[in-house]
């Protein structure tokens, strides 16, 4: 399974330019997501590696090949559409067999595909069926069905599964994800869906404004943001993001919020030497609060109960601090007693703070 | 870039109709425009004399069937544009009235189907002199009744005009009536709610809400009416004497009875400029259009 | 109007297809104002239907009875005689073998002339609606110009044109003429309508084969179904209809059927025939009739799609 890389990407519509010297390399069998808001460059992207799209600048390799002047069927790659994209006039078969067209294979090689991509998908009852006849769920499969009859090393997702209900994107997450564990293939997803980046990606590539802000692992983007802008996307409810003053005394770092509040940050692996009085924004993940003061806890302090919210088997809590909201990940059952007003007393854990430049907005 | 023959093909595609344009049309335009100003007769010439470029158009402007032309010209609009008032008043009611909404239909747009030489063969017939209309009025009793208006220079503008009235009100009355229907329902409850008068709900809501549907069936009225031609031919020949000439006959007339290709060529040039100034403001609309629409996308 | 969802994307229709939702009625007790309308309304059908009513009780009768002068009378006596006559001997200019040459010279133009404007303007509306190419924008305003001119000022380049190709004077003149003048106004009919295909379904096509003829033939004709009839319908109305271009590329050898139905009643030597020339006047109708009473919808959105045919 080839690698794709990106090198040198420029892309501008009449004065504007939409990507600028973007690099990204995706290795064999990778499955990235490309997630970002909308407006952020990742659907042209995606456009320009399918050929749909021209670059303006750049080269883009599949494997040792460089595909940047050739035409989308040329270039060994299959794509799924947001909206499907079935040819209604034909039926599934006839779909699938379409997805064929370019390739001059001998017939009983195209009905053998066929069937075997009718049968992954368990798609083998509709074949003679027409788009029209076929529900959301069924049609996703036919659109998958026809990038795999291409039998081809690099799938594209636009984002797939942005037009099914909750309950079917669920099932159709998982077995895309089935998918790409049998098929070994390299595939490359488009997203605005958080959630389908962190369950389905082994890479992510957080987009904004043209520009890759971070690429790693789903554990890497999450854990480690690389600046503000990741660190405010993933993630629900948001990182909490303040600002802070360093101090560094006593031979421990401590970040110091405006109303006073002390966060010990003594073990942040500063990438260089923090300086007293350093402003930066400190990030705080709303699961690594806890209610109670807690045995050795980077902060201890005490916020009023704003209002609290239930989503099922989770529930978040809002506290005024310091003139905004806390978010803070709690226990449903605590959620409930929660009154507004009450004041709390809540911990943050050691080891999970993010920091921020406050001026470069970048991960120190 | 390297040659890719996949961008090609839709470039290539595109070559007949774009051979077409520039040939039949663009090409065919300078052509006609450049034969005004020589002074072509039966055949063409092609030599310009610059000192007296403008002859054609000046023998045009003393020419009084040219002047008769312009002026029936104008009397035709007018008169056609009674299709538009007559398609309004027939689709406001057909609407109001949902009773035989097809039937109706059916009835009133059916000229619209057959050939203009076919209507003025009917209405050639209806005003006969001596058998028609007239004949038939007189014989109940109304003898001071002028019916054979094709007979006289002074009514057979007027037949032409009801003629193609009667063709083309059905055409106008469709066009009115989506654009009634485009209205949002909820205004006919608001009104009654609010006990608007029928008269003043149309005058001052809906008429002005159909704005574009009115500024577009204009249009395409006076661009048909600048085009008439196989109604004049088919009714009066451009007669009697020449009181039914109309640009687009008389500039054939000039062409292949009179053979004067410069003379001819003059007056299509005029036609064209005519048509373009009723075309410009159709573009500045289409213009407008796409740009609200654009808007409120 | 429900349906009229083709015809949507057409030029010039944006107005008259707006269909309105759809509200059941409930059943009404008629008002009098109600009464007035259809009262009214039915004196209008009255007018529409008159001058019909007098061609066809005309082409009926003898001409002895029409010498009587009784127009709107019925024919005392109901007689095919002139039919029989303005089919097969009524005179244009010095032929007279009836119309029946100009009926087999219009079916003659028409079948050409639909195949080559059609072919002409769906491909070329298919290429500026779901391709990328250049100019393509100047390309469709000139097309949307040319669709206005007026047919005078190309009238005699395109008979220089067509004399020294040597179909002056034919039925192909004439079929080719109509092509060349109609395919403008179909260019942006069907390009209007294939805008509306969703962009995704061509990007799937494109990566699927790539090949514009293969996506034309295999995608894109088959979901043209709706608008190549109204186009059909329009086309096949307006040539039949047509007698400018006829009479003026027709020469003696290919002048279609209205051409001949204008000789014979604008003809003012000797005893007119009125019977006969509304016997002529209906033959040449019946066509377009047949069609506009049978796919009167289909007809309509094609008249205000071409609407700026005029």
């Amino acid at each position: 399974m080839p690698r794709v890389s990106f090198e040198h990407i420029t892309k501008t519509y009449g004065l504007m330019k939409v990507l600028d010297d973007l690099n990204l390399r995706i290795d064999d069998g990778d499955f990235l997501v490309l997630l970002g808001p909308s407006g952020c460059g990742k659907t042209t992207l995606l456009n320009l590696l399918a050929g749909l799209l021209d670059v303006t600048d750049g080269r883009i390799m599949i494997g040792e090949r460089d595909v940047t002047d050739l035409d989308p069927k040329d270039r060994g790659l299959a794509m799924v559409f947001q909206s499907y994209a079935l040819y209604p006039t034909k039926t599934v078969h006839g779909n699938l067999k379409f997805g064929l067209s370019a390739s001059k294979l001998p017939r009983d090689e195209i009905e053998k595909r066929i069937t075997w991509a009718a049968k992954l998908l368990q798609i083998e009852p509709l074949l003679h069926r027409k788009p029209g006849q076929l529900s959301g769920g069924q049609r996703q499969r036919v659109a998958i069905g026809r990038a795999l009859v291409k039998n081809v090393g690099v799938f594209l997702f636009d984002e797939p599964l942005s037009n099914l209900d909750a309950k079917l994107r669920t099932e159709m997450r998982l077995e895309i994800k089935k998918l790409h564990d049998q098929l070994k293939s390299t595939i490359v997803y488009v997203t605005h869906d958080q959630i389908e980046a962190m369950t389905m990606a082994t890479k992510i590539a957080v987009m904004n404004a043209g520009v890759i802000q971070q690429f790693g692992t789903p554990d890497e983007i999450y854990e480690r943001p690389a600046n503000l802008f990741v660190a405010g996307f993933i993630g629900s409810p948001a990182m909490n993001l303040r600002k802070a003053k360093l101090a560094l005394a006593n031979g421990k770092t401590e970040a110091i919020f405006a109303s006073g509040v002390r966060l010990d940050v003594s073990d942040y692996p500063f990438v260089a030497p923090p300086q007293n009085g350093n402003e930066v924004i400190a990030g705080l993940r709303p699961e690594h609060f806890t209610l109670a003061a807690t045995e050795g806890a980077a902060a201890t302090f005490t916020v009023p109960v704003q209002y609290a919210e239930r989503t099922g088997p989770d529930a978040s809590a809002y506290f005024s601090f310091e003139d905004d909201l806390l978010a803070l990940r709690v226990d449903p059952d605590i959620a409930a007693r929660l009154t507004p007003g009450q004041s709390m007393g809540v911990s943050y854990l050691k080891g999970k703070t993010n920091l921020f430049d406050a001026h470069t907005g970048q991960r120190l | 870039m390297t040659f890719r023959w996949s961008r090609w093909s839709p470039q290539l595609a595109l070559v007949p109709a774009g051979l077409v344009t520039l040939v039949a049309f663009i090409g065919a335009i300078l052509w006609t425009i450049y034969l005004s100003l020589t002074r072509s007769r039966r055949l063409p010439e092609y030599e310009i004399d610059w000192s007296e470029w403008g002859r054609q158009y000046e023998r045009l402007f003393k020419d009084d069937a040219w002047m008769i032309s312009l002026q029936n010209l104008i009397v035709l609009g007018l008169g056609s544009a009674l299709a538009i008032v007559f398609g309004f008043i027939l689709a406001a009611m057909i609407d109001r009235e949902k009773r035989g909404e097809s039937l109706f239909r059916t009835v009133f747009l059916y000229p619209l189907a057959i050939s203009l030489i076919v209507t003025g063969a009917a209405w050639r017939w209806m005003f006969n002199p001596e058998l028609g209309v007239e004949h038939f009025i007189h014989s109940i009793g109304l003898t001071w009744v002028n019916a054979s208006w094709l007979a006289r220079p002074e009514t057979a503008m007027y037949g032409v005009i009801l003629a193609s009235v009667w063709q083309s009100a059905g055409f106008y009355m469709a066009l009115m009536l989506a654009g009634l229907k485009s209205i949002n329902s909820e205004i006919w409850s608001a009104a009654r709610l609010d006990g608007v008068g029928l008269f003043k709900l149309y005058t001052e809501i809906i008429i002005p809400m159909m704005k574009f549907t009115f500024v577009t069936c204009a249009i395409l009225l006076s661009l048909g009416v600048i085009k008439a031609y196989d109604v004049i031919v088919a009714m009066t020949n451009g007669g009697p004497g020449q009181s039914t000439y109309v640009p687009a006959y008389f500039t054939i007339q000039a062409l292949s009875a009179k053979g004067n290709l410069g003379f001819a060529s003059a007056a299509a040039v005029l036609m064209l400029v005519i048509t373009a100034a009723v075309f410009l403001p159709l573009v500045l609309l289409t213009a407008w259009q796409q740009r609200r629409s654009g808007a409120t996308r | 109007m429900n349906d009229m969802t083709a015809s949507h994307k057409a030029l010039g229709a944006e107005i008259a297809v707006r269909s309105a939702p759809y509200f059941p009625r409930k059943k009404k007790v008629i008002t009098g104002r109600s009464i007035a309308v259809i009262v009214f309304l039915s004196i209008c059908a009255l007018f529409f239907c008159v001058p019909l009513y007098v061609v066809i009780v005309t082409s009926f009768k003898t001409m002895d009875q029409i010498r009587e002068g009784a127009m709107f009378a019925l024919p005392n006596v109901w007689t095919l005689e002139a039919w029989d006559h303005a089919w097969n001997s009524a005179c244009s200019g010095t032929r007279c073998e009836g119309l029946k040459v100009g009926f087999w010279n219009s079916v003659a133009i028409l079948i050409p002339s639909l195949i080559l404007s059609i072919g002409l303007s769906i491909v070329t509306g298919y290429a500026l609606a779901l391709w990328n190419v250049k100019w393509a924008g100047p390309f469709l305003f000139i097309l949307f110009i040319c669709a206005f001119v007026p047919f005078q000022i190309i009238m005699f380049p395109l008979i220089s044109m067509t004399a020294s190709l040597k179909v002056y004077g034919s039925i192909w003149g004439v079929a080719i003429i109509h092509a060349i003048l109609a395919m403008p106004v179909l260019t942006l009919i069907f390009r209007n309508y294939y805008k509306d295909i969703p962009q995704e379904i061509m990007s799937a096509a494109v990566m699927d084969s790539g090949s514009f003829w293969k996506i034309f033939f295999e995608i894109i004709l088959p979901m043209s179904g709706n608008i190549l009839i109204v186009v059909l319908i329009l086309q096949i109305t307006s040539v039949w209809n047509d007698y400018l271009i006829g009479v003026t590329f027709g020469g003696m050898g290919g002048q279609p059927m209205t051409v001949n139905l204008a000789n014979l009643i604008t003809i003012s030597t000797g005893t007119v025939r009125y019977n006969d020339n509304m016997a002529a006047a209906l033959l040449t109708a019946i066509p377009p009739l047949v069609i506009y009473f049978f796919v009167g919808k289909l007809f309509v959105q094609g008249i205000t799609a071409g609407a700026i045919k005029g």
